[in-house]
C-alpha cells in the first residue's frame, strides 16, 4: 500500500472539482462545501445546503427524531396507524354527560361511555364530571373536562371484595376494523390518559378482550405524585390468542383501578403481557392506601386508545361528534347538562291517547332517535311534572302507569298507558339504553 | 334485588319485553345486555308473569 502524505489538492487550471475514483473509504472527517454522489455514511453536521439527489437511506426503516417541523409537498403515508378518527375510544376527554354531572350509583351515570363501578364498600364513593383546573398540563393541551371519583369513608378497611374501578367498554366490531393485526406480536394499539391521584401510590389496570378464550393485559401506572397530573402510556402487542367478532356486542374492556381487593387480585400476576383471563388476578395485589383514605380523589382526562405503537397527540372532536357517538349508546329527550331550552326547562313529548280495538291506551310517540342504537334499547320514562318515578307519564294531569312499550334500535313508535282515557292528552320524558 | 316482570304486547297479545325494577321495558333483543343479564338471572329464577 502507498501513502500520498499532502497538506493541499488544488484542481487543475483553476477549476472546483476534483474527482478521486475508486475510493474505498476515508477513516476521518472530509469537509467541502458540497458533495456530489452517494453519502453512504453518517453525516453528524448541519446540512444547509440543498439534497438534490434521493435520500434512499430513509427507504429502509429509518426513524426520523426531531422537535423540529418537517414540510412536505405530498406525503405518501404507507404506515397502519390511522391519521383521522385515530381514538377507537368515545367521549375520552369527558365532555358528554347525558345523564348528569354526578352520581354515587354503581355504573355509568355520570359522564358517557365511561363507568365507575363499585361494591362492598363502607360509603359509595362519588362519580362527576368536573372541570380541568386552568394552568395545568392537561389544560393547555386542551382539556376542560375530566371524570373523578371522591372515595367514601371505608371504615371497616379494606375488604377483600371491596373494588372500584373506572371502565370503558367497546363493541367487538370497533376492534376487529380497527386496522390493529391484533393476533401479530409486532403490531401494536397504545393506550394514554391522564391522571391524578391525592395519595402518592402506584393504581392497577388492566385490559380484557371478551371473545373466544378471554384474555386480559394488567400493568400499572407507575407511582403518582400526589395531586399532580400525570400522563400514562402503554403500548400493547397483539396476541395470537386474541379474538374479537365482528358484532355489536362487548369485544375490548379498559378498566383503571382505584382499588381493587385481594379477592381480585394476585402476586403471581403478570404485568405488560398477555394472559389467559383470571377473575382473581386482574392485577398486581393493590395498595390499600388511596381506597383507606376518606375522601380521596383520583382523576382521569384524555383516554385515547388508537392503532400502533406510538402515542400520538390526543384527537379533539367537536361537542357535536362527540355526543352523536354517545347517543349509539344512551339516549334522552332530558339531556341534563346542555339540551336546556333558555329558561332552564326541558321539551318534554306531548301525545295523545287513542284507543284501539281492545280498548288499550295508545300513545303514538313519534319519537325516532336522533342516533340508531347498538341494540334495541332497554327504555323508560318520566312523568314530565314528576322525574323522580321511572315507568310513569303525566295524563291530563294524572300520573299513569306505562304498562308496555314498542320500538327497535331506531325508534319508539308507541307506549301503551293504564287508567287514562282515550284522548286524554300525554306529557312525558323519555330515555333509551343500549350500553354495553 | 333485581325484580323482573314479562311485559305483553297489548295489540299482539305476545311477550315481547320484561320490565327490570318496575322501570325499565328491556326488550327481547339478544343483544341488549339488560336482556342478556335477564336470561342469566332466568336460569335459576321466574319473572313474575304478564298481566
Amino acid at each position: 500500500m502507498s501513502i500520498l502524505n499532502v497538506n493541499k489538492i488544488n484542481p487543475v487550471g483553476g477549476g472546483s472539482t476534483i474527482t478521486i475514483a475508486g475510493i474505498a473509504s476515508v477513516t476521518s472527517s472530509v469537509t467541502a462545501p458540497s458533495f456530489v454522489g452517494a453519502v453512504t455514511g453518517n453525516v453528524t453536521g448541519n446540512v444547509t445546503g440543498n439534497v438534490t439527489g434521493d435520500a434512499t437511506g430513509l427507504s429502509g426503516n429509518p426513524s426520523i427524531n426531531t422537535t423540529g417541523i418537517i414540510t412536505a409537498t405530498t406525503l405518501n403515508y404507507t404506515g397502519n396507524q390511522n391519521l383521522s378518527h385515530r381514538n377507537i375510544l368515545i367521549n375520552g376527554d369527558f365532555r358528554v354527560a347525558q345523564r348528569g354531572t354526578s352520581s354515587t350509583s354503581s355504573g355509568i351515570h355520570s359522564v358517557d361511555r365511561f363507568g365507575v363501578w363499585h361494591d362492598n364498600t363502607d360509603e359509595a364513593p362519588t362519580q362527576a364530571q368536573v372541570d380541568v383546573a386552568s394552568g395545568t398540563t392537561p389544560y393547555t393541551l386542551g382539556f376542560r373536562k375530566a371524570l373523578k371519583v371522591t372515595n367514601g369513608n371505608q371504615t371497616s378497611g379494606a375488604g377483600v371484595g371491596d373494588y372500584i374501578w373506572i371502565q370503558n367498554n367497546l363493541e367487538a366490531q370497533d376492534i376487529a376494523n380497527s386496522g390493529w393485526n391484533y393476533t401479530s406480536s409486532s403490531s401494536f394499539i397504545t393506550l394514554q390518559f391522564w391522571v391524578k391521584s391525592s395519595v402518592a401510590q402506584d393504581f392497577k389496570c388492566y385490559l380484557r378482550s371478551r371473545d373466544g378464550s378471554q384474555m386480559m393485559y394488567p400493568f400499572n401506572t407507575g407511582t403518582l405524585t400526589a395531586d399532580t397530573w400525570t400522563k400514562v402510556t402503554k403500548t400493547i402487542p397483539g396476541n395470537s390468542g386474541l379474538t374479537f367478532d365482528n358484532d355489536v356486542n362487548q369485544g375490548f374492556q379498559i378498566n383503571i383501578g382505584c382499588f381493587f381487593g385481594d379477592n381480585l387480585t394476585s402476586a403471581a400476576t403478570n404485568e405488560n403481557a398477555w394472559t389467559a383471563w383470571n377473575s382473581s388476578m386482574r392485577t398486581k395485589v393493590f395498595t390499600p392506601t388511596w381506597y383507606t383514605t376518606n375522601d380521596a380523589t383520583f382523576e382521569i382526562t384524555g383516554v385515547q386508545l388508537e392503532v400502533g405503537p406510538v402515542a400520538t397527540p390526543f384527537e379533539h372532536r367537536s361537542y357535536g361528534d362527540e355526543l352523536m357517538r354517545c347517543m349509539r349508546y344512551y339516549e334522552t329527550n332530558n339531556h341534563t347538562t346542555y339540551a336546556k331550552n333558555t329558561d332552564g326547562s326541558i321539551t318534554s313529548y306531548w301525545s295523545t291517547i287513542t284507543s284501539n280495538d281492545s280498548n288499550t291506551l295508545v300513545v303514538s310517540t313519534g319519537i325516532v332517535y336522533k342516533v340508531g342504537k347498538r341494540a334495541s334499547p332497554s327504555v323508560t320514562l318520566y312523568n314530565s311534572a314528576n322525574t323522580g318515578t321511572a315507568n310513569r307519564v303525566n295524563a291530563q294531569g294524572t300520573e299513569r302507569t306505562v304498562t308496555a312499550t314498542y320500538g327497535g334500535p331506531n325508534a319508539l313508535t308507541r307506549i301503551y298507558v293504564s287508567g287514562a282515557s282515550s284522548g286524554n292528552y300525554v306529557t312525558y320524558n323519555w330515555e333509551a339504553v343500549s350500553e354495553l | 334485588m333485581t325484580t323482573y316482570k314479562l311485559i305483553k304486547d297489548p295489540v299482539f297479545n305476545n311477550v315481547t319485553s320484561v320490565l327490570k325494577d318496575s322501570s325499565y321495558h328491556v326488550p327481547f333483543d339478544p343483544d341488549n345486555t339488560d336482556y342478556q343479564e335477564y336470561l342469566e338471572w332466568a336460569k335459576t329464577n321466574t319473572a313474575d308473569p304478564a298481566d
